[in-house]
């Protein structure tokens, strides 16, 4: 009889590991591949999933002792770039059962995450899964956990706003034009400097659906390029003032030492548009755009510190969110854990149901051999019979074991019902096929 | 009857004006929802209210102040529960519904102490009542339109997003609302008045009989009006256009708060 197993997270991540470490451990497919070919062949872990990315390293499994399992996972791991398992030890975290589960939704869910509901680490996590799975180390344990994680992570993002609000600067001024115009498809930029992040900002713009990019540079052929890069048109840098009123965003980042956006320039613009909101993205330091300009009406003007401050309180609310996320993810831990416990019991029912009927089947046949000349009404009769009895039979333990899986005894029913048939291999190991 | 199922009405409103503030400042998505139920469930049960009135008193259900009033709120909820699916703007409730329970604090004993028979009206006033009814209950929205840009506008401006600014829709939506509703709102209104005017030549004899709630509808009229053609000649959006609204609006309590308190033309 194989002892049960208990699942169990180990590794270490971006707040108990430092990156130099980090990195050494993090592995190619190819590599995890072969490690976990070579570690199911071990015999100490039921089920294993390694997943790996720039921030963490962490061994998901089964198994009978998890300290032993993790040990020897982990430590696997370590050798492939020539460490030692207990140079590591100290950085590794483990923890198994509900614990586990909940560590793995919040993954999921970004929100152990370093920049908090990134939404990266769920592919990562659904690509470590596969990788598990066409090795064939994924059981019927990693396979609850996950699909519950996927789902506990869609949750998360439809039903809270961990990952909604922008915790980059570029993105954060995409998010403010989007708080002041209603969409942003067919709305026109003017970029005034040719600056890296103002050209990702424009991007990120053109990405939302804005439709015409003036690009104003001192130097022209400059202007020319980044127009041209962007699909854009690029703008003599004397008629500047002329575009203000033409477009609905503004992006500066010249090296200008004084303002060279006026309040005054602004003000003519925004007479121009008739009483429609102009928005100032001004990334350049020294400031670009004269401070003045957001005292004007309809117009908002935001510099860099202003971004970063929006970006802050951002990344509050979606501290604020993970309280609620968190709370989300141990409500699907409870029904994980319901899931698990039917788990247990599943693999006891369907070798009971296949041990009753292989004797059935024998006994049937007997009988019937027994009974020369017998029409095809009688082997009806028999055939038929034979099945109520088993299912008459089968009817009480299997309602006694679900109930008692749901009630969290399950171990204890399988057990005595694997030792009263005499079935083989209960618990977690699967049917035969 | 009727009376006690306006009293249930206004309960949901303002466990609905309670769960959508709380949605706001909260950050509750479910509350949200059940500030949309309690509306909802409120709105049928003050349309219930409404006919079995009409059907207990066997006459048209608004022609005392009161339930002139409770006819604007009515519209009110009718308005704010289309633009709320139509437009999508969620918490329009939060802003509206507060209004509503200013305007409806008087009604339980308003609706309960006319005993008296109304003068039979004739067909225009009926008119008239209507279509200032639906009117008012456009501009109602619009305050809550104007009310929550300004709020969003002033967040912006700030450039330091505080709690409200993560709800609220953006600034242009808001605008378009303003505007949507007053478009509506105010040839409503205009036709409306009109119609009384002339029933008031015709039932009253002259123009210049002192009316309260008849001069500041006027007033009501003119800075309605103001907006629009500021607006028309591109000067008035946004900003400047949302202070008017929201002096209309007050502007608006005064009337139907004239239109209670002060004896005129129109009785109490």
């Amino acid at each position: 009889m194989s002892p049960p197993g208990t699942l169990f997270v180990a590794g270490m991540n971006h707040r108990t590991a430092p990156v130099a470490l980090r990195e050494q451990l993090a592995l190619e497919e190819e590599k995890i591949r072969e490690i976990l070919a070579d570690l199911a062949g071990r015999g100490h872990l039921e089920e294993i999933m390694i997943l790996s990315t720039c921030n963490r390293v962490e061994v998901y499994g089964v198994a009978a002792v998890p300290g032993e399992a993790r040990s020897l996972a982990l430590g696997r791991l370590a050798s492939q770039r020539g460490l030692a398992w207990r140079d590591l030890e100290p950085l590794v975290y483990t923890v198994t059962g509900e614990e586990a589960a909940l560590h793995a939704f919040r993954v999921a869910a970004s929100l152990d995450s370093m920049v908090l509901g990134e939404p990266q680490i769920l592919g990562q996590v659904k690509d470590a899964f596969a990788l598990a799975q066409s090795v064939g180390t994924a059981g019927p344990v990693l396979h609850a956990l996950m699909s519950q994680a996927f789902s506990a992570a869609k949750r998360v993002r439809s039903e809270t706003e961990v990952g909604r609000l922008a915790v980059s600067i570029s993105y954060a001024a995409v998010e403010l034009a989007r708080k002041i115009f209603e969409g942003l498809e067919g709305r026109s930029v003017l970029l005034v400097g040719a600056g890296e992040m103002s050209e990702l900002a424009a991007r990120h713009l053109i990405d939302q659906g804005a439709l015409t990019v003036y690009v104003a540079n001192r130097t022209w052929s400059r202007a020319q390029e980044l127009a041209r890069s962007l699909g854009g048109a690029p703008v003599p840098f004397e008629q500047m003032d002329a575009t203000l009123g033409l477009v609905d965003i503004v992006i500066t980042s010249t090296a200008a030492p004084q303002p060279i956006v006026t309040a005054a320039a602004v003000r003519a613009a925004l007479q121009a548009r008739r009483g429609r909101p102009l928005f100032l993205i001004d990334i350049a330091v020294p400031r670009n755009v004269d401070p003045a300009v957001n005292d004007l009406e309809n117009a908002f003007c935001y510099d860099i510190d202003d971004l970063r401050s929006v970006v802050e309180s951002n990344l509050k609310e979606r501290q604020r969110e993970a309280v609620r996320a968190q709370a989300l993810l141990e409500g699907e831990v409870a029904k994980f854990a319901a899931r698990l416990q039917q788990l247990e019991v599943v693999p006891t029912i369907v070798s009971l149901r296949e041990k009753l009927e292989a004797i059935r089947r024998a006994e049937l046949e007997r009988a019937l051999a027994r009974l020369p000349g017998s029409g095809e009404e009688t082997r009806r009769v028999m055939e038929a019979l034979s099945q109520a009895i088993v299912n008459k039979v089968l009817h009480a333990p299997m309602v006694k074991l679900k109930a008692s899986s749901r009630a969290g005894h399950g171990r204890r029913w399988t057990d005595m019902i694997s030792e009263l048939f005499g079935l083989r291999g209960p618990g977690r190991s699967r049917p035969p096929e | 009857m009727n009376a006690v199922l306006f009293d249930v009405a206004l309960t949901a409103y303002i466990l609905a004006a309670a769960a959508a503030i709380g949605s706001v400042a909260g950050r509750r998505k479910q509350l949200g929802w059940v500030a949309l139920l309690l509306t909802q469930a409120g709105f049928v049960c003050h349309t219930a209210a409404v006919i079995l009135r009409g059907i207990e008193l066997r006459r048209l259900p608004f022609m005392t102040m009161a339930e002139v009033i409770s006819l604007v709120i009515w519209a009110v909820i009718l308005v704010d529960l289309w633009v709320e699916r139509r437009h999508r703007i969620r918490p329009l409730s939060a802003f509206v519904l507060p209004v509503i329970l200013a305007l409806g604090l008087g009604l339980p004993t308003g609706l309960r102490s006319i005993a008296l028979e109304p003068p039979v009206p004739s067909g225009w006033v009926v008119v008239h009542v209507a279509l200032v009814l639906v009117g008012l209950a456009a501009l109602v929205v619009n305050f809550g339109g104007a009310l929550m840009y300004l709020l969003q506008e002033r967040q912006l401006k700030a450039r330091r997003p505080g709690k409200i600014y993560y709800r609220l829709p953006p600034l242009e939506a808001l605008d378009r609302l303003t505007v949507a509703t007053l478009t509506v709102g105010f040839p409503f209104l205009t036709v409306g008045l009109a119609l009384g005017v002339l029933s008031v030549r015709a039932a009253w004899g002259s123009l210049m009989t002192f009316d309260p709630l008849a001069l500041f509808s006027l007033l009501m009229w003119v800075i309605y009006a103001a907006i629009l053609v500021g607006r028309v000649m591109g000067r008035w959006r946004g900003h400047r256009a949302a202070y008017f609204s929201i002096a209309g609006f007050c502007l608006m309590l005064v009337t139907l708060g004239a239109g209670v308190f002060l004896h005129g033309r129109h009785g109490s």
